[in-house]
């Protein structure tokens, strides 16, 4: 259909709406008309994708000078290529309603792991093999020596790529990851490369977010995208967290050593070189005394966006002196490392700012700030100037020197803390030195100053004035949607109680109590017997877990939970969770019934949906603080209160909760979908907890679903499933994403929660639509 | 509290929240909505038997009742188990009323394992006597969704193809045990044409959900014991035949008792000195029951095998034995009675009192009939049309004159 959004023509691929789509557009047509930044929360399975693909689509096609790209970030793989399928069938629908072709490009963009096609290289299994074998055939000045010795290896596709992929650009469409290995596999280019060249001139750009926010990705790939673009953060709530982790360095001895040994063989290729090839070192000298003028030139002319790594004041300045020659570097580097040995070399626990940490090495090796600054930039020549093919073996002293540059560069925003022992081994010394970045927003910093606007979306954001806090910037728009619903098909329950009265919660000093650890064996006893198909359980950690399971075989509970449904549990290895995620599928497919148990951040909490039969019930077992004891988390926190003005408890809380939200948002993928949420803790009935879920949750969540025992909770949930089977014999199996085909005999649903064209237009719809975004 | 001295005390039962039910409520619309659709499904019976749509009329159907741990649950009153048998003889019965030509077949799941409890027979009498007798047998275990259906199968996949294939599955257990993987038996299923429709008794099961969407059959979930009544009813009305279903022409004879002429019943009565008691062909096969020797019974016209009570199928020559009365009583589900036009009351100024039970008009919906124009209360165009399938005042009209 199409809409009109306040004086927008937007193209909608669908028949039908729901009401929250539509605010949701109007939000983002007034965040793009501001050119600002906005923060927007709405339920997942309300199709959020189409709704922002759409309308920014439609911007682009009527203003097309004001926003001229639009990137759109995701987290894995699998929700990359899922959008890319939305953006193909809006660009059908485009193409079938106007009757014209579309000049659109859009593709995805992934990492050479899923994109490449080279027989050989394609076959590695990590991604750091792929990329490292790929460097060795393509790095230019492997190229340059095929040259003169023909016989060396080299990557047919990326030669076919170089010589005439870009002379013609991609055709205009839309192109999936795989769509782009048909065409390199067609064309013989490389999809990879054709894929990085592209990105340059796309409408439209599918990508991780670590092309944006990895400082040392995002110098590469996206440093010269188009200032007018849009860019969107999907499933952001974790955002800050990916910030964090972009920026901050984990030093452990064995990097030392590594970088130890990469110093060598810099040292032995410097000797080599200077016998043959004196000229080339002189060359480089010469190109740091004069400074990185060019790159200074490229970011005046604002074709670059910045690079936090590489701060601005280094491109103003000449490489210092000491550091210039080869050797010199070097031995600078064996000083740095042997100083970084040196305090690894402790039996206590040690916490400093950045600037004592630079006062402490001026005295002890006399080095100063300004070289350790250039540290990273220096490398880098350096290793282009010895023509180093296997750059992945590097990747430790590369550390080292990306660690050297923020420590000098960053005063503020930093910690670094130095660990004799991991907390859990006290007695096995491995020492770790953590510089860990405080401050999410250095890392996004560049991004907001470098786009137009940056649209924050996820289903989960709330409290949303926290996210602009943390990330420090200010957003045009802050809004959270709610589901219109048909029927109440999420019913959120907070037990507070066993049946003896004795609180549940996992707090720390009860959380061994026996009562506690029974009273939520019974809980999930209870709805093992009354959920049909899959339940979803999560703790607070593995530890946690391990501990009430291992009670609650001693107490027989498990045994009798087993005889309703067979039990799967998470471990942080990889292979074994997603092995027994298959096992409980089936269960759950084949009527056996299963019951998972997980952790709340595991990669189960994150990244899997269980949609209709997979999830009928998520039981939160306690509140998912993370671990406060960490030292990490308490430098954040004090910083946080410090520089923001968030307290401690409000932080942990809201961490806290967002997860929590994110665990029991699992269940719910649509509207046609139904689950039971459980919270098991009576803390959650708290106005402080119960406030930071997100509002399409609190909405359900009333004052007669607070602080149950487990016999009203079940009484509940029994009354509660049987009203939502009620409907099921209208229900298809349908696809999370296409509404088009809803259920639940669509004229229930119509003029509530799904609207037509006509519907839309009519004044008092209208209104409704206007109650739905809810301004923070 | 006096009506029912049976019902377990409150203090027995599970908690609920009955202040809930009293809520005038504006805000969940849930509640309402639901009331909503449950009068919508008490009409759709009514309509649904609309259209020349061929019916599947010879029935055979097996009722699977699922007799394990979870029916000891007492949600239901006194329990499950109790509750679902009481309502199982009630549908025998209203079952052959409505289907004299067809057949059932009892079958109960426990311990991962499916026993028969009657054969497929047309005779009520037998199936309400199992039935009232598994009232004292104990719950226990899982069930087998797997092992009943392939039970229903043997049986059923030798019917003849003119008649439905039916499995009905009363099923309270929310897991199942199955030697196999079950998605292939209902692939079998499809390909017999099966039909097998689920009530569940807890909640929405996705297997259920497989099955019966696959087999063309229906899925509810009750949401008491009155509508758990009313999926039963459901089950009643003899399905559409599938497009695929065999024509066959039977041949099918009635038997009579009257006129002498036609001596096929003959009543030994103590002034008949000839009449000596005979074993019934029936008895012949089935090793339980009594000695199976009686007085009176039914000859079949064409090979003269004694069978004591119609319809059957005849073991010697393959005959359809049926009784006029049999088929007269299914003839209705062929012309049914046309649905009567609901409208508010209000429209009605003239009409005060329901045309058939002459009480006041209060609801807020009448309903009138479309050829006669009488105008009939809620109750009254139910008990119309799922019991006397013809409207008493159009016959009153047409014979006056």
């Amino acid at each position: 259909m199409k809409l009109n959004i306040e004086g927008l023509l937007v193209y909608f691929p669908y028949d039908y709406i729901y009401p929250e789509q539509y605010s949701y557009m109007l939000e983002l047509k007034r965040t793009l008309d501001a050119k600002g930044h906005g923060v927007l929360e709405m339920p997942s399975g309300t199709g959020k994708t189409i709704s922002l693909l759409s309308l920014i689509v439609a911007y682009q096609r009527e203003y097309p000078l004001e926003v001229t790209k639009l990137i759109y970030c995701s987290r894995t793989v699998p929700e990359i290529e899922k959008v890319v399928e939305e953006l193909r069938k809006l660009m059908e629908f485009y193409s079938k309603e106007t009757g014209e072709k579309n000049n659109i490009l859009a593709l995805a963009l992934s990492s050479r792991k899923n994109l490449c096609v080279h027989p050989e290289v394609s076959s590695l299994r990590f991604g750091k093999e792929v990329d490292g074998k790929c460097h060795s055939l393509t790095a230019s000045y492997i190229r340059a020596q095929r040259h003169s010795n023909p016989s060396l290896p080299s990557c047919r596709f990326y030669e076919e790529f170089d010589a005439m992929g870009k002379q013609v650009p991609l055709p205009a469409g839309v192109y999936n990851l795989d769509d782009l290995k048909d065409f390199g596999r067609r064309k013989g280019w490389c999809p990879y490369y054709l894929a990085r060249y592209s990105i340059l001139h796309a409408n439209i750009i599918v990508y991780s977010y670590h092309y944006l926010l990895d400082p040392k990705i995002a110098d590469l790939v996206s440093k010269e995208l188009s200032k007018k673009s849009v860019v969107v953060f999907d499933e952001a709530h974790n955002i800050d967290n990916v910030c964090i982790d972009s920026m901050s360095v984990n030093i452990t001895r064995r990097t030392l050593d590594r970088s130890q040994a990469n110093v060598e063989t810099l040292q032995n290729t410097i000797l080599k070189i200077k016998e043959t090839d004196a000229a080339k070192l002189k060359e480089e000298y010469r190109r740091l005394v004069e400074g990185l003028k060019e790159a200074n030139v490229a970011r005046e002319t604002d074709i670059y966006m910045s690079n936090p790594v590489l701060p601005d004041e280094i491109l103003q300045e000449a490489v210092p002196g000491s550091i210039r020659t080869a050797e010199h570097f070097v031995g600078f580097m064996k000083r740095f490392l042997e100083y970084l040995k040196a305090r690894l070399r402790i039996h206590h626990v040690v916490q400093e700012s950045a600037p004592q940490f630079l006062k402490d090495i001026f005295e002890k090796v006399c080095i100063d700030r300004k070289p350790l600054r250039f540290c990273a930039e220096r490398l880098r020549s350096l290793l282009r100037t010895l023509e180093i093919a296997d750059i992945a073996d590097f990747s430790a002293i590369t550390l080292i020197s990306n660690f050297a540059t923020l420590v000098s560069t960053y005063s503020k925003g930093f910690t670094i803390i130095i660990e004799p022992f991991e907390d859990r081994t006290p007695t096995i010394a491995n020492p770790v030195l953590h510089f860990s970045c405080m401050d999410p927003s250095i890392a996004i910093k560049p991004v907001f100053e470098r786009f137009q606007s940056v649209i924050i979306t996820s289903g989960t954001l709330s409290p949303l004035d926290i996210y602009p806090r943390i990330l420090d910037f200010r957003p045009v728009t802050v809004a959270s949607f709610t589901m219109t619903l048909a029927r109440t098909c999420l019913c959120p329950l907070v037990v507070g109680r066993g049946n003896d009265q004795v609180a549940m919660t996992s707090k720390f000093e009860t959380r061994e109590d026996f009562a506690v650890i029974r009273n939520y064996g019974n809980l999930l006893l209870e709805m093992s017997a009354i959920v049909p198909d899959g339940i979803v359980a999560f703790f607070t950690s593995y530890t946690y877990m391990e501990n009430i399971v291992a009670s609650w075989y001693e107490q027989g509970i498990l045994e009798n939970v087993q005889r309703n449904k067979l039990i799967f549990i998470e471990t942080p290895d990889a292979a074994e969770t997603s092995m027994a995620l298959e096992k409980y599928q089936e269960a759950c497919e084949n009527g056996r019934g299963a019951i998972l148990l997980s952790v709340a951040r595991g990669k189960v909490s994150e990244g899997i949906d269980f949609v209709h039969h997979f999830g009928r019930a998520v039981i939160m077992f306690g509140v998912p603080y993370v671990y406060t004891q960490s030292r990490i988390l308490k430098a954040r926190l004090e910083y946080l209160r410090d520089q923001f003005q968030i307290r401690e408890n409000d932080f942990l809380t809201f961490d806290a909760m967002r997860h929590a939200a994110q665990c029991v948002g699992r269940a719910i993928r649509g509207k046609t979908d139904y689950g039971l949420m459980i919270f098991a803790d009576k803390r959650y009935a708290r106005a402080d907890k119960r406030g930071k879920l997100p509002r399409w949750i609190q909405e359900h969540l009333t004052d007669g679903s607070l602080n149950l025992t487990i016999d009203e909770t079940v009484q509940l949930s029994k009354h509660f499933l049987r009203q939502m089977a009620h409907s099921i014999h209208d229900i298809s199996n349908c696809n999370v994403q296409c509404f088009c085909q809803l259920n639940l005999s669509q004229e229930d649903q119509l003029g509530l929660s799904l609207l037509t064209l006509e519907q839309l237009q009519s004044e008092d719809m209208l209104q409704k639509i206007a109650q739905i975004a809810h301004q923070a | 509290m006096d009506e029912e001295p049976e019902r377990a005390k409150r203090w027995e039962g599970g908690y609920e929240r009955t202040w809930e039910i009293l809520k005038e409520d504006e805000s969940g619309s849930l509640k309402a909505t639901v009331e909503e659709i449950l009068f919508q499904a008490k009409r759709k019976r009514v309509f649904e038997s609309h259209g020349q749509v061929r019916l599947g009329m010879m029935r055979h159907l097996y009722v699977v009742i699922d007799t394990s741990r979870t029916m000891e649950d007492q949600d239901l009153k006194p329990n499950r188990l109790t509750s679902t048998l009481k309502l199982v003889e009630y549908f025998v019965e209203e079952y052959f009323d409505q289907n004299p030509i067809s057949q059932v077949g009892i079958i109960t799941t426990k311990n991962k394992r499916a026993e028969k409890l009657t054969d497929l027979a047309g005779n009520p009498k037998k199936h309400i006597d199992a039935l009232k007798k598994a009232k004292d047998s104990t719950c226990g275990g899982e069930p087998s969704l797997y092992n009943s259906l392939s039970l229903a199968m043997q049986t059923l996949k030798h019917m003849p193809g003119h008649s439905s294939r039916e499995v009905l599955i009363i099923f309270s257990s929310l897991t199942t045990c199955d030697p196999a993987n079950i998605y292939e038996l209902v692939k079998t299923l499809k390909a017999l044409k099966i039909r097998v429709s689920v009530i569940g008794l807890s909640a929405e099961v996705r297997v259920c959900t497989v099955l019966t969407r696959e087999t063309g059959g229906s899925y509810h979930v009750i949401l008491d014991e009155s509508h758990f009544r009313e999926l039963l009813m459901f089950h009643v009305k003899p399905p559409p035949a599938t497009s695929s279903s065999e024509c066959s022409l039977i041949r099918m004879v009635f038997l009579f008792s009257l006129p002498p002429g036609f001596p096929q019943h003959t009543i030994a009565s103590i002034s008949d000195q000839d009449a000596k008691p005979s074993f019934s062909q029936a008895h012949l096969d089935s090793t339980s029951g009594g000695p199976g020797l009686s007085m009176g019974g039914y000859f079949c016209p064409q090979c003269q095998a004694k069978y004591t009570e119609l319809p059957v199928e005849c073991k010697v020559c393959g005959l359809t034995l049926v009784s006029a009365p049999h088929l007269a009583r299914s003839f209705h589900h062929l012309f049914p009675l046309e649905a009567f036009q609901e409208s508010p009351l209000l429209l009605h100024h003239t009409e005060r009192f329901c045309e058939a039970c002459q009480g006041e008009l209060k609801d807020k919906s009448v309903f009138t009939c479309p050829s006669c124009n009488s105008v009939f209360c809620v109750e009254c165009d139910l008990f119309i049309h799922d019991t006397l399938h013809c409207c008493p005042s159009c016959i009153h009209s047409r014979s006056a004159p």
